[in-house]
């Protein structure tokens, strides 16, 4: 066994330490940043500052790969990926503080807390001072990486086979859940709507919303030329503004108006 | 240059069946016209399932360890694999059914249309409907099958995520009250997604004490260690909340009547039979291998969980007004009386447990059939009244239902009785005296509200606008008939099934 192994095995090393009692606190707080934000985006980046901080443990723990996959897997690519359907399905926050059984939220709270207590306790205990072993073997031969590689394609064979499973199923859930299937008969080519737009009355364009109206907003109508709104220019989706009653033309315009 | 693990292709043939025919499922999906995919699928799912049970009896037997340790093929791992083979095929003849006198298919055209829609009460009136539920059932299937047969926790953990997934999105997939169906699927995600961190949490602790996820090797570590069981024990408690979460046992059967109240008929038959097998497959493969001789760790808890599920299923079950549920809660008591023979530790406890599975699958399966075929307007009509004088309308299927109400109460002469002997003995012969007689106790409560559902169909007047009952389709027969025969053979002459049991109840490892 060379000195640094046994120095690793026995102690950590100051760099180690160092490294932990800096990034320890800036992870533990962006686990509790990300339960206590309003905003879920907000959430959302803690999380990814906790799992950096995790990454960063696990280069100093030497498990390069497993900080590699930390940062780029679940930093890089879930989480990203999480900030898109935050972003896509809106992100006020909306939840419910009506609480269906009274006092819940107080008696989850203590629950919580002293099951988090007990079993933290517990683990703290049980891995105290307990050495540190089974280092040494896992990087012996080719490092961190090369040992993964090797379980993974003998000892976890059948594991990383059976994940393929998994995924197909994941994929056809979403197929299932998010695909709606169109009738061929329903599906109308640009051919068949430019027939029809041209059998019907109005071949033209039709007015956007906001024009020669008071407001360019995309709920104001337009105004036709009697001042009055052009039905057909209300955007869908969305409620039209009411506008003001038509302004009174009668009177002579004053000329030459100071700016 | 690393030497790639050997694999016993014979051993793992039942697995293999029923993967390939989800797997082939998916292309059939992709490939086949919409007009023939519902009877290839069909075909691809009863091939494989029925090509598992044929390779379980041909295989039946073999003891060893293959691909580095991973799957255990031994009497159980097989035992449990036949039933649940069994049980899926007679499940998928359930899921397969769409004869018109039952309202056609379960299952919604198309999922991902919203509800309540112009589109969605167009599809109503269609006939197709989403046909990916069969390679999602033989997933759950074989997922099933490895969780029961992994002799490695990391295997064990892909094969419950690999058999949860395929379920919740089957609970979701109901063609009438949608809502409701969706509402299910939501909350067994979301309760089973906890659990299942709860269990791999419990898998990293184990790991941290032994050093490794194999069964065998947490034993060994165990055994004679001066270490701390700190880890050791707080990892058993974590891995035993996933397991007990999805057997549906209390504390953990929360999620139990809702889904199965929410989810199509025919996914509840399976997911209350083959779920429970594969989940009290799992639960003795972890205790008695690897935790066996530190069973001073498990059996006080699983003695008092066992004290909690009884009283909390048979008595919550008097309460309910609604089949589905109440079937739900005596499916939450049942695995309360599984329990009392799963804590013997002993090949009794092993061989009773593996028998009780059986009889209850089977029965349970044949429950859920004839609650599909008594239907009104709305689809099946669920509310107890409505099953008043049910006798009066149609004597057979009333007789049938009480078969196997009568079968879940343990009476004599059925194969609930069969079961319940053989795990109260293997309890009492491990001096569980206490328990034996708490379940004696749930078991006379529980036969008073089935009964309550026999008197209710032969001794009331038919309700004036009662539901009618379903000329059950061809698929539904078969299934009906295979349950109907198996559940009074098994009560009538056990002894085949009992001696298979008993000479199956040896691991390897």
């Amino acid at each position: 066994m060379t000195e640094g192994a046994l120095l690793a095995a026995e102690a950590v090393s100051t760099g180690e330490a160092v490294t932990f009692w800096i990034v320890g606190p800036v992870a533990l707080a962006g686990a509790l940043g990300m339960v206590f934000s309003r905003n879920a985006i907000h959430s959302a980046l803690w999380l990814v500052l906790t799992m950096l901080g995790l990454g960063v443990f696990y280069f100093v723990q030497q498990a390069p790969f497993l900080g590699v996959v930390q940062i780029i897997v679940y930093t890089g690519a879930i989480m990203i990926l999480f900030l898109f359907v935050l972003m896509l399905v809106g992100r006020e926050s909306s939840d419910s503080v009506v609480e269906t059984l009274r006092g819940q939220r107080q008696a989850a709270i203590v629950a919580g807390v002293a099951f988090a207590a007990l079993v933290g306790a517990g683990i703290g205990r049980a891995v105290y001072d307990a050495p540190v072993v089974g280092l040494e073997e896992a990087t012996a031969d080719g490092g961190n990486v090369v040992a993964i590689a090797r379980i993974l394609f003998t000892d976890y064979l059948f594991a990383f086979e059976l994940t393929s499973a998994l995924l197909i199923t994941a994929a056809v859930g979403a197929m299932v859940l998010a695909h709606v299937e169109k009738e061929p008969s329903e599906r109308r080519t640009q051919k068949d709507l430019s027939t029809a737009r041209y059998a019907s009355s109005r071949p033209g364009t039709l007015t956007g919303p906001g024009v020669l109206a008071t407001s360019n907003s995309l709920d104001t109508p337009a105004i036709l030329a009697d001042g009055q709104p052009a039905a057909d220019s209300a955007a869908t989706g969305i409620e039209m503004r009411e506008l003001p009653p038509v302004p009174d033309h009668d009177t002579t315009p004053t000329k030459g108006t100071p700016r | 240059m690393i030497d790639s693990p050997s694999v016993s292709y014979t051993g793992l043939s039942p697995v293999l069946f029923v993967l390939g025919a989800a797997l082939v499922g998916v292309l059939v999906e992709a490939f086949v016209p919409r007009a023939y995919r519902w009877g290839v699928q069909l075909g691809v799912a009863l091939a494989g399932t029925l090509g598992a049970l044929i390779s379980v009896i041909l295989i039946a037997g073999r003891n060893e360890l293959t691909l580095s340790r991973a799957v255990a093929v031994d009497g159980p791992a097989l035992f449990i694999e036949g039933t649940l083979a069994l049980l899926g095929v007679l499940s998928l003849l359930l899921l397969a059914e769409r004869s018109p006198d039952m309202g056609g298919s379960a299952f919604v055209a198309q999922a991902a249309v919203p509800v309540g829609t112009v589109r969605d009460r167009q599809l109503a009136t269609l006939t197709y409907s989403q046909t990916e539920v069969f390679p999602l059932a033989t997933f759950a299937l074989a997922g099933m099958m490895i969780f029961a047969a992994s002799n490695n926790l990391l295997v064990m953990f892909v094969a419950l995520e690999v058999l949860s997934l395929p379920l919740y999105l089957m609970a979701g997939l109901g063609r009438r009250r949608r809502l409701l169906s969706q509402e299910a699927a939501l909350k067994y995600f979301l309760l089973g997604a906890f659990t299942s961190a709860f269990f791999l949490y419990g898998l990293a602790l184990l790991y941290g004490y032994a050093g490794t996820v194999d069964l065998r090797g947490i034993f060994d570590q165990a055994a004679g260690s001066e270490k701390s069981d700190a880890l050791f024990v707080i990892g058993l408690a974590f891995l035993v909340v996933g397991l007990l979460f999805k057997a549906g046992v209390a504390p953990f059967h929360a999620w139990t009547p809702d889904v199965y109240q929410g989810a199509p008929t025919s996914v509840t038959a399976f997911m209350a039979s083959c779920t429970k097998v594969a989940a009290f497959g799992a639960i003795i493969r972890v205790l008695y291998v690897g935790f066996g001789n530190n069973d001073w760790t498990w059996r006080p808890v699983l003695y008092g969980v066992a004290i909690v599920t009884l009283v909390v299923g048979s008595v919550l079950a008097l309460t309910q007004t609604d089949v589905k549920r109440m079937l739900a809660y005596s499916s939450i008591a049942h695995a309360g009386f599984i329990l009392t023979g799963t804590i013997a530790n002993s090949p009794a406890g092993l061989s009773s447990t593996l028998f009780y599975l059986l009889t209850y699958g089977l029965t349970t399966v044949g429950a859920f059939a004839v609650v599909m075929l008594v239907r009104d307007a709305d689809g099946e009509a669920g509310h107890l009244s409505q099953w008043a004088g049910l006798a009066k309308r149609s004597p057979l299927v009333a007789a049938v239902f009480s078969l196997f109400l009568l079968a879940l109460a343990g009476i004599p002469l059925t194969s609930g009785f069969t079961g319940k002997f053989v795990v109260f003995r293997a309890g009492l012969e491990a001096g569980a005296a206490p328990l034996v007689v708490i379940a004696l106790v749930a078991s006379a409560i529980a036969a008073f509200f089935y009964l309550r559902v026999i008197v209710l169909m032969y001794f009331s007047e038919p309700a004036a606008d009662g539901p009618t009952v379903a000329v059950p389709g061809l698929l539904t027969t078969i299934s009906l008939a295979i349950a109907t025969a198996a559940t009074v053979l098994l009560g009538v002459a056990p002894g085949a099934v009992l001696d298979l049991a008993d000479r199956a109840a040896l691991f390897v490892g």
